[in-house]
């Protein structure tokens, strides 16, 4: 019925698609020569995460000022709290200059997508999470071939102390976990979650506006509705946000664990 | 059930990032128990001529997972 009344009473209100994470800055079409506004974001979040870090290192003191505080909470936070928890104290520190920069790499462009002016999170092209997998996928799996050798990461896939009969069907569905889905749901969660919660900000603020500016009185109530839920679901962006970013480096942190743990 | 003994536990005896990261790798194992036996059934369903197979791997497949994960993280 709502369509219907949108319809009849104001035409011309496209709702957002796919098409709104398309953004050409220099050329138009999908070549490879082609900036983007996603290419620029990480760009442009390279240069900040550096200045922040440089920033907060500069003047180091026992008593950390604000700026200093901060850096060390996040590092600490992912060493302390993913770094040596999942891989282990031997041998998490050589991990943790790649850790760290995935988490402040994935938090800084996942806030991009709440920040005014910016306001797109860059996760949402697949490319860069499939980067970014791709990074996790090599390394955990180097990491594990070097330890164990190439038979014997095979042979670790499947945990002891099975039922012989069960090992061959195990070892299959290890082999498709490491290698082939791993990998993919790793991209896939970051992608989606950023693309979904862009989208449905975009939902609720295009149509709060069209609501608003463009139909009758009644719907008017339903535009402020609209706009209330958008500021609702900007803090529960925030949330979606920070969460991908720990996740992420935390299932990196959890896979390179894993290639490095013996099972006896 | 009441008392559940982790063998690995972290140093502070708390339910550490370990357990919370485990859970998130659950989903994976899961596909790759729907892709694998669902895709073999399918393809004993082309060759055989057959169509419940799929089902059958579909089944087997999400049974298999769930069995791994019980043998990987449960029984510890």
């Amino acid at each position: 019925m709502s369509a219907l009344v949108l319809a009849a009473q104001g035409e011309g209100f496209t709702p957002p698609g796919k098409e709104d994470f398309w953004w050409p800055i220099v050329g138009s079409d999908t070549s490879a020569w082609t900036l983007t506004r996603p290419a620029v974001l990480i760009l442009l979040s390279v240069v900040l995460i550096a200045w922040f870090l440089l920033a907060a290192t500069r003047h180091r003191s026992v008593i950390p000022g604000k700026l200093q505080f901060v850096g060390e909470g996040a590092y600490g936070f992912i060493r302390e709290g993913i770094g040596r928890d999942l891989i282990g104290s031997r041998d998490f520190m050589k991990f943790m200059p790649m850790l760290f920069t995935m988490f402040m790499l994935i938090l800084v462009n996942n806030l991009f997508g709440i920040i005014p002016f910016i306001q797109y999170p860059t996760m949402a092209r697949y490319g860069f999470p499939v980067a970014l997998a791709g990074i996790t996928y090599v390394t955990f799996h180097a990491v594990g071939f070097r330890k164990k050798g190439f038979v014997g990461y095979f042979k670790d896939l499947v945990p002891p102390g099975l039922p012989a009969w069960i090992v061959p069907f195990i070892f299959l569905l290890e082999f498709v976990d490491k290698f082939i889905t791993r990998p993919l749901t790793l991209s896939l969660r970051l992608f989606a979650n950023m693309f979904a919660g862009h989208l449905l900000l975009l939902v609720f603020i295009l149509g709060a506006e069209h609501m608003l500016l463009d139909l009758g009185p009644g719907l008017k109530v339903a535009g402020l509705l609209s706009a209330a839920m958008a500021v609702v679901m900007t803090f529960f962006e925030l949330l979606v946000e920070v969460l991908q970013a720990y996740i992420f480096t935390l299932l990196t942190a959890l896979y390179i664990g894993g290639a490095l743990a013996e099972e006896h | 059930m009441s008392t559940p003994a982790p063998r690995r536990p972290s140093p502070e005896g708390r339910d550490g990032p370990l357990e919370e990261a485990q859970a998130w790798s659950l989903v994976s194992y899961l596909l790759a128990g729907l892709i694998t036996f669902g895709g073999l059934g399918l393809l004993l369903d082309r060759w055989l001529g057959t169509s419940w197979l799929v089902l059958v791997g579909l089944l087997a497949g999400a049974g298999l997972a769930f069995y791994l994960i019980w043998f990987r993280y449960g029984t510890r």
